[in-house]
């Protein structure tokens, strides 16, 4: 008897998402697909707007990373007015580069405390009423306030420069529109009303370490669950190190040739290309060179790990070098090495944050610059999830004709297909009956992607799960919830 | 000195100047009457938006066209006043594109300023969506006449130096909208064509390159209102018993999950509440369907296919309070920019016209496991009762905190002014 296996809804950003899982007669997979169950259409109903808007609006494709949305967006945006990168006044570029960098440390920070650390403390096995962070909080409240701290300051670094926590603006066409007060500053250095970021740093390393325990005891584990070769994308500066905010586009395949050599983010659409698929409406981007089959991408802390020659702050940086030693320098194909360098990540944020608040240029007052007036701006930044992409063309008058969004979730679309079908073929296949723990291992698999579909519901990581089981004749058959 | 008469406003007596405009012998006596298309400079008054209406003598009429006269009888704060005024700004938000997210005039819009101080957090009216042209042609601004309020400021304000009319009314009843002169619009200085953006009191109309230059927290309206109790809610009895722990669900619909990261911004609070509340269906846990009636329900998002109606069916078939959280709960927010669009045009966009699109590519996603997507976005009152409104996108993280405690606890609160926005 043939069986479809539902899970719905796996929560996203945007909506739901949700996964079948086709069994044949004997039990064994055929298929499996995450599908994306949303679609809200931005690319078009932009159109027609003032690009200036662009930055704003933009952002709420999400709430989570807005900040990536908004200056991804600016980037695009300053071409328009004729402003490359490099062309912004320092203080524009370090103010976007705080604001950008406070982001990816608040939304790794959500991403490890409030959503991946119950299944790392607890087991996937463990009771559904276990896997949150109220119960993270309750066994072990010195982690989940450290947890929730250090998010808050993420937030608060991006209400500083931006006015609000979530969807608050502070790029504008060709700079910023304010700057960081001295009283601003100190508020992230003194330690007096917030913990500082000294402080930001010591947890970052602890929490790091924290994973490095966790990896001695269960590398099997991490080094086995959802593993597969893949593509792996993200930005490098020019000498060749981790860059979140600007650089060149690198890509390499599952055993660290270059496919994609370091070329100007302007140039993205004549390398990739997108497909379609009837069964989902999220797309499918990959290199045009490789091919649909071989040529897509995983991006975020995983991949860029695997693709910079080096982090550019030194703790960091000492960090990704015990990360890289357990695979002797070979491309890490294992998805659940995901978390250890999202915190990775986390401590290179700390840092640069650190450098960022002591550099005086901070608080300067040249904060716009003009040029000469294009038609076609293209903005990419590594944003916590990573490599997004913003394009948009006007015509003359300033009104959007064009709009092209290619978000970080979009590339790892494949990843998480593959990473699904492997929990399917490994976990469920010839199973005969669905336990808790099995779908909790499919959402494991989706959510150390940290998917931007979780940038909805799946924030607070618990994916409430609904599996369905249908004869060959459609009938339910068996139900099963995760409560 | 002119000549000072009588008159009675809410049933005080006062004493004021014979002939002064009713508006400001009001303002002058501290009582408030809100208005939009009202200056002081433009005489004679406008008249067209009647936000200011009033029971002068009697009757209904505009405070603003009215000039004190002997023994004036006037009612502003009464509680049909008061709701006939929020139902007018409430129509202008429901007859306009007004998607305040987007609106880089937010912050300084009269109408937003309105919103505020009239309470509105929803509108009883349903949203036109008219599909209404953004005008690129002016040489200097951009006519967004989504955002127009026909209050006719800018018509009778707006002129070269030479006297010229800028703006004109165009055709009539609900097909009017302000046409521009493009030939006397590039005639005005820079200075000039400023001003003609800030007479407007909405974000119609647009300056290029003088965008987004006050920061939030820093704007217009973040800080001022004219209401010395704004958004106050009745007192209730201090509680003499322990708090019973009360039951909440959540859930993302068509939403950016910005409104569930806002309800994490109470930070370390947290731990406070969840002593106090506990969390069912909920991203914040595993629960998929309701195990016991839930006491309250915060529905982020509002409904974009099919999938996110019937959860939110099953949220109101399942709470006693239901609370739409955020713009696009409340409104439909900035998604619902694609409802003057058909979909079909928003599919194929993204699918088959795509600048990374695969040459020939003929798939637009269609499957059975997909949901449908809906003809346009719709808020969820459109759909379900929705008992409360939070506003804000998001909402601020103690408003949405100090709302859900009153509404299960009838706690006493006051929403601070800078907590209350639309964007």
């Amino acid at each position: 008897m043939n069986r479809k296996i539902m899970i719905d809804p796996v929560t996203r950003v945007e909506g739901h998402g949700r996964v079948t899982i086709h069994l044949d007669e004997y039990g064994q997979v055929k298929d499996s697909f995450f599908h994306i169950v949303e679609f809200r259409g931005f690319e078009r109903f932009i159109q027609g707007h003032p690009y200036w808007e662009a930055p704003v609006l933009v952002q709420r494709l999400c709430g989570i990373c807005p900040v990536s949305h908004h200056l991804a967006a600016a980037k695009a945006v300053d071409q328009l007015v004729g402003i490359d990168p490099k062309d912004l006044s320092p203080t524009a570029i370090l103010l976007r580069r705080l604001m950008h960098f406070g982001q990816v440390f608040q939304s790794h920070a959500l991403h490890f405390f409030y959503l991946a650390s119950p299944d790392l403390l607890f087991g996937m096995d463990a009771p559904a009423e276990k896997r949150n962070v109220v119960a993270v909080a309750v066994e072990n409240r010195e982690l989940a306030i450290k947890g929730i701290t250090m998010r808050k300051f993420g937030q608060e670094i991006i209400k500083a420069v931006a006015g609000k926590k979530i969807h608050g603006i502070l790029a504008v066409p060709g700079g910023v529109h304010k700057t960081l007060t001295e009283e601003e500053r100190d508020y992230f250095l003194s330690g007096k009303q917030i913990e500082n970021i000294d402080t930001m740093i010591e947890w970052s390393l602890a929490i790091v370490n924290f994973m490095k325990d966790y990896h001695a005891k269960n590398r099997k584990f991490l080094d086995e669950f959802a593993a597969f070769p893949s593509g792996h994308l993200g930005m490098v500066n020019q000498e060749g190190g981790l860059d979140l905010y600007d650089g060149r586009l690198r890509a390499i395949d599952s055993d660290g040739n270059i496919t994609l050599n370091d070329i100007s983010t302007d140039l993205y659409q004549e390398y990739f290309s997108e497909a379609v698929a009837q069964w989902s409406y999220m797309k499918f981007p990959y290199l045009k060179e490789v091919g649909r089959d071989k040529g897509w991408n995983r991006v975020g802390p995983l991949a860029r790990m695997n693709i910079c020659d080096f982090i550019t702050t030194p703790l960091a940086e000492k960090e990704r070098q015990a990360f890289i030693a357990f695979t002797g320098k070979k491309v890490n194909n294992s998805t659940m090495y995901s978390h250890w360098a999202r915190l990775i990540e986390v401590l290179h944020c700390a840092e640069v944050i650190r450098d960022l608040l002591h550099d005086p240029a901070l608080m300067g007052n040249d904060l716009i610059r003009k040029g000469t007036p294009r038609l076609k701006g293209i903005g990419i930044i590594e944003a916590p999830r990573g490599t997004l992409t913003h394009h948009y063309e006007v015509d003359e008058k300033g009104m959007i004709t064009r709009c092209n969004l290619i978000v970080s979730t979009t590339h790892n679309n494949d990843a998480m297909n593959t990473a699904v079908k492997w929990v399917a073929n490994n976990v469920i296949s010839r199973s005969g009956t669905i336990t808790d723990g099995m779908l909790n291992q499919v959402e494991v698999a989706i959510r150390a992607y940290d998917p931007c579909l979780s940038c909805a519901t799946q924030a607070m990581g618990k994916m409430p799960l609904h599996a369905e089981v249908y004869n060959h004749l459609g009938e339910l058959i068996d139900e099963k919830h995760k409560n | 000195m002119s000549k000072m008469i009588n008159i009675t406003i809410d049933g005080k007596a006062l004493q004021v100047e014979e002939g002064k405009n009713l508006m400001i012998a009001a303002r002058e006596n501290g009582i408030f009457i809100p208005s939009l298309c009202y200056y002081e400079h433009i005489e004679p008054p406008l008249g067209s938006c009647r936000v200011c209406s009033c029971k002068i003598n009697g009757k209904f009429g505009p405070a603003c066209t009215e000039k004190v006269t002997e023994g004036l009888t006037v009612e502003v704060n009464t509680p049909e006043l008061t709701d006939t005024r929020k139902a007018l700004v409430e129509m202008m938000f429901a007859e306009g594109n007004h998607i305040c997210p987007a609106c880089e005039k937010s912050g300084k819009c009269d109408l937003q300023h309105m919103g505020y101080e009239l309470g509105v957090s929803s509108t009883r009216f349903q949203h036109l969506f008219k599909d209404r042209i953004i005008d690129f042609n002016p040489s200097r601004m951009v006519m967004e006449h989504n955002r127009c309020i026909k209050c006719m400021r800018c018509v009778v304000d707006v002129l070269t130096s030479d006297g010229k009319r800028v703006f004109t009314y165009q055709n009539r009843g609900n097909e009017t909208f302000v046409g521009i002169d493009y030939e006397q619009e590039a005639r005005l200085t820079e200075e000039e064509a400023i001003n003609a953006m800030k007479i407007c009191p909405t974000g119609a109309i647009i300056i290029r390159g003088v965008n987004q230059s006050e920061p939030f927290g820093e704007r217009k309206f973040d800080l001022q209102s004219s209401q010395k109790d704004y958004n106050k809610k009745t007192a209730h009895k201090k509680r003499t018993v322990p708090m019973e722990k009360k039951i909440v669900a959540t859930v993302s619909l068509a939403g950016c999950f910005g409104c569930h990261m806002s309800l994490l911004d109470i930070d370390t609070e947290l731990l406070d509440v969840v002593e106090l509340v506990s969390f069912t269906k909920s991203p914040l846990t595993d629960i998929k369907k309701f195990n016991n009636r839930c006491h309250i329900g915060l529905i982020e998002g509002g409904c974009c296919n099919s999938e996110n109606v019937e959860t939110l069916r099953y949220f109101r078939e399942n709470c006693d309070i239901l609370v739409a959280l955020g713009e696009c709960a409340v409104w439909g927010g900035l998604p619902t920019m694609r409802n003057a669009i058909p979909l079909s045009e928003c599919l194929e966009e993204a699918y088959l016209n795509s600048v990374t699109s695969e040459p020939g590519n003929t798939i637009v996603p269609y499957h059975e496991d997909l949901p449908k997507i809906l003809d346009r976005v719709y808020a969820c009152n459109e759909i379900v009762k929705i008992d409360y409104y939070i506003p804000g996108c998001p909402p601020d993280a103690n408003h949405i905190w100090k709302a859900v405690k009153n509404l299960l606890w009838g706690e006493e609160y006051s929403i601070l002014y800078s907590e209350f926005k639309y964007d």
